[in-house]
């Protein structure tokens, strides 16, 4: 125990939902002052494992303690009495209430007569917003929010009580940068907190913390002190096998000759302040850029979601206006697009995963104009083994598949459109290493089979692997364009803040 | 890394007057009340005695029942539900008051007692089914309506019976010779909907009609909210039974009956989000009374009363039309 005060202590706690075992004899220490990383690929049992802690489910065996003291939250209320806060993946913030009224549920600042006092509440939540350094404005509605906004306000909920143990489950998944969460959770565990910190991304995990407990198939692997290992022991103890498959750049050469299939030319509008780009065939043409730089709003102009004042757009050297997914679908080619946010603009949770990949061509596989669970078992078959998502999964609803599968169903779906151009919105966003690596070889063999692939990633080093050329975005423009060898992280992330050289290439 | 802290939003000053605008229109209820306005002024075009006591009475009486209804109806949908058990609680109200006529002001007491416990009853019945057992809500309400109408037939099988005369006449009276004692009521319910709004609770109806899980993950009891927001709509249209029998002076198995599909009409009309999570009490109420003074209107413009439906139908698609495009600018507006 190495003498460090143990904040706690979860001892062998198992949890099955009926017959699916979610969590079996996991045990997990958490030491006073620590940064404790929780690994596991997708489906390990992570996101109940946080349930358990922050009081949403209960475990069906086993023991926590904090402090030495029997812990058994019944609510997430109660966990927070315990000083156990969390700051959820999912983001558990109410889109209709403000800022403010967001950070003081479930209950409100109180006025006379104990009602609530919608001023008072505004003065926490700015006081709140301003301790922890977050510019928004209290009276803002959620809605209204970015998702890295959101993710920000989630985090600063967690941190506005004051926990003992925080429990931050992918709290950078919609981050670009991680300056200011790390600086709340050093500051924090100076002050005695411990943080139970979920991340896929291990350099992340290297820099914040100090220790890391693996989870495997619900059950707790082992606990590491992780400056001891390497990243491939790490990898190994999650997926148990080597994932030793290095990702390798593909050969492009002669790509620039090839003919562009979706050009874009001064594109004005929302946050782009002049955008142009070039797009060929079999080609990957990388996006870098921090959170808000326009990277969002020039995705969803190529596929007519977001408004334009002024640019054009060509495929296949065709000027084409683009009003909507559905004509982007139709249009030369074809365009498909992979949104960012799953949960709310991708999945249709309660159907079939078949019936969600090929949702878009439907009409396509009936017969007679009618459309049988099989033959939409048989159509998505096809497209699901490109993805290497596992057939079995198929007939299950897709809300329940984890969300690594979730994505590699989406991905499916874009390709069994049989559009030739991909627009991917940070596809490996919050899935595990052995996702990724299918995800990645699925974009390869697309691109390899002639196809073209936009793709931003809120992560470089996947950039740097995977992509022939990488533009940088930055206040609505493109601020740079790397390619070959001087796509690595050292020139991106100069650029990515702002302080490249005007080393634009054409 | 300062690039985007300082590009994200900072309260702009002086924008006050708009941060109000936006919320009463997009409140819902400021277009259904603008609407009103306009119709008013228009019957009191084509009908002079609109302006006098006994029309403005007569205006409320006709309106409080539906308007009760839909304010019981706007808590369970805001709480993103919907409830059909109105009709049956309305009936069963009626049958008892006329079966049952209880004189004097102590027997309307005794009366309005039983129909907010028959109400209260069949709220925490749906909101067991809905809130504890997980029962979807409308299969779960039909099933209650068909109960409470049911049991209406049982205890009256044909229109008939009288309703006490203390009841009848008081409450569809006025005091101090102008103000209707039905519209009082009707004020009252507002009066403690304002309240209510200043409450953890009524906060937790809207998380809870926005975001079941995000609310749960937040803190807040969704099942409590859900049977807060039954029970609260039960006793509302146990309240609006004791209305219409005072109104109707009768009683009638099927009384409830078009209060059904005119609730949902006024809800939607007072800019109430079928889909949960927006809109407001006072919303609904303004949207009830916006139908039953379109049927006046119509009828003092020499419309004939077959054509009602047709115009009620269009005037509330249109209005909620309008009501999103609204809500559509403010939310563009808000966002550049």
């Amino acid at each position: 125990m190495s003498g460090a005060v143990c904040a706690l202590d979860v001892r062998s706690v198992s949890k099955s939902y009926g017959a699916t075992v979610a969590l079996q004899d996991v045990s997990l220490e958490l030491r006073a002052g620590e940064v404790h990383a929780l690994l596991g690929e997708n489906g390990a049992g992570k996101s109940t494992l946080v349930k358990v802690l922050s009081g949403v489910v209960k475990p069906n065996v086993g023991t926590m303690r904090i402090g030495g003291e029997p812990y058994e939250p019944h609510s997430i209320v109660d966990a927070r009495r315990r000083a156990v806060a969390t700051a959820f993946q999912e983001l558990s913030l109410v889109p209709n209430l403000t800022v403010a009224q967001n950070l003081s549920l479930p209950q409100q600042a109180k006025g006379r007569l104990g009602l609530v006092s919608g001023a008072a509440t505004q003065k926490r939540g700015a006081a709140i917003l301003n301790r922890f350094g977050l510019p928004l404005s209290s009276s803002a509605l959620v809605a209204d929010l970015t998702l890295a906004e959101r993710q920000r306000l989630e985090i600063t909920r967690a941190f506005a009580c004051d926990p003992k143990v925080l429990i931050l489950d992918e709290p950078t998944a919609a981050l670009a940068e991680t300056d200011w969460l790390f600086g709340l959770v050093r500051q924090a565990t100076a002050a005695g907190a411990a943080v139970l910190y979920i991340s896929h991304r291990l350099a992340e995990v290297r820099e914040l913390c100090q220790r890391a407990t693996v989870l495997r198939n619900g059950r707790s692997i082992g606990t590491v002190g992780l400056q001891e290992v390497t990243d491939h022991n790490i990898f190994e103890m999650m997926v148990g096998r080597s994932q030793a498959e290095e990702m390798r750049r593909r050969a492009t050469a002669g790509a620039s000759t090839r003919a562009a299939v979706l050009e874009a030319e001064a594109l004005v509008g929302g946050s782009l302040k002049n955008v142009s780009l070039k797009l060929r065939e079999g080609e990957i043409l990388g996006v870098a850029g921090l959170e808000g730089q326009g990277q969002r709003a020039l995705f969803r102009a190529l596929v007519g979601l977001a408004p334009l004042n002024s640019g054009s757009v060509k495929v296949d050297g065709a000027p084409v206006r683009l009003s909507g997914p559905d004509v982007a679908l139709k249009t030369g080619r074809g365009i498909a697009f992979l949104p960012e946010e799953r949960k709310t603009e991708g999945i249709f949770p309660a159907l079939a995963t078949a019936t969600n990949i090929v949702l878009p061509v439907v009409g396509r596989i009936g017969r007679a104009g009618l459309v049988s669970e099989r033959l939409e078992r048989d159509a998505a078959a096809g497209s699901s083994s490109k993805v290497d998502l596992s057939s079995r999964y198929l007939d299950f609803r897709i809300g329940d598949l984890s969300g690594g599968n979730q994505q590699k169903a989406l991905l499916a779906r874009a390709m069994q459109t049989g559009a030739r151009i991909l627009l991917l919105y940070d596809p490996t966003r919050g899935v595990d290493v052995g996702t990724k690596q299918s995800i990645y070889a699925a974009i390869r063999s697309f691109a390899e089979s002639g196809g073209a692939v936009l793709l931003y990633s809120s992560e470089l080093p996947e950039l740097v692997h995977l992509v022939d050329r990488c533009l940088v975005v930055y206040g609505g423009r493109i601020l740079a364009e790397a390619s070959g060898a001087d796509i690595n992280e050292r020139t991106l992330v100069a650029a990515l803040t702002g302080h490249a050289a005007h080393e634009t290439a054409a | 890394m300062s690039a985007n802290l300082n590009a994200a939003r900072v309260t702009a000053p002086g924008s006050n007057l708009a941060v109000v605008m936006r919320r009463v229109l997009t409140d819902g209820a400021g277009v259904v009340a603008i609407l009103y306005v306009v119709l008013f002024a228009l019957y009191a075009l084509w009908d002079r005695s609109a302006l006098t006591a006994s029309g403005v009475t007569n205006l409320s009486n006709n309106a409080a029942p539906l308007a009760l209804a839909a304010a019981g109806e706007s808590l369970v949908v805001i709480s993103k539900g919907f409830d059909l058990s109105v009709s049956g609680v309305v009936s069963l109200s009626n049958v008892l008051m006329a079966t049952y006529p209880l004189e004097g002001p102590g027997g309307a007491l005794v009366s309005l007692m039983i129909c907010l416990a028959v109400g209260g009853a069949i709220g925490v019945i749906n909101g067991v089914l809905v809130a504890i057992l997980r029962l979807q809500s409308i299969a779960a309400t039909l099933g209650t309506m068909i109960m409470g109408q049911g049991l209406a037939l049982v205890i009256m099988d044909a229109p008939g019976g009288t309703v006490a005369d203390w009841v009848s006449y008081t409450l569809t009276d006025v005091i101090f010779g102008v103000i209707p004692i039905s519209g009082l009521i009707v004020l009252a319910v507002i009066a403690l909907w304002l309240v209510f709004r200043r409450t953890d609770t009524c906060i937790g109806l809207f998380a809870v009609g926005a975001d079941e899980t995000a609310a749960s993950l937040s803190g807040i009891s969704v099942a409590r909210a859900r049977v807060t927001a039954f029970v609260g709509a039960g006793l509302l249209y146990g309240l609006a039974g004791f209305m219409l029998s005072a109104q109707t002076a009768t009683g009638n198995p099927t009384a409830g009956t078009p209060f059904l599909m005119l609730t949902f009409a006024a809800v939607a009309l007072g800019g109430v989000s079928l889909t949960g999570g927006r809109g407001s009490l006072v919303g609904a109420v303004i949207g009830a009374a916006t139908l039953m003074l379109l049927q006046k209107v119509l009828f003092s413009g020499g419309v004939s009363s077959f054509y009602t439906g047709i115009f009620q139908g269009v005037v509330m698609v249109l209005a909620i039309i309008f009501g999103s495009l609204i809500l559509r600018l403010a939310s563009t507006g808000a966002r550049a």
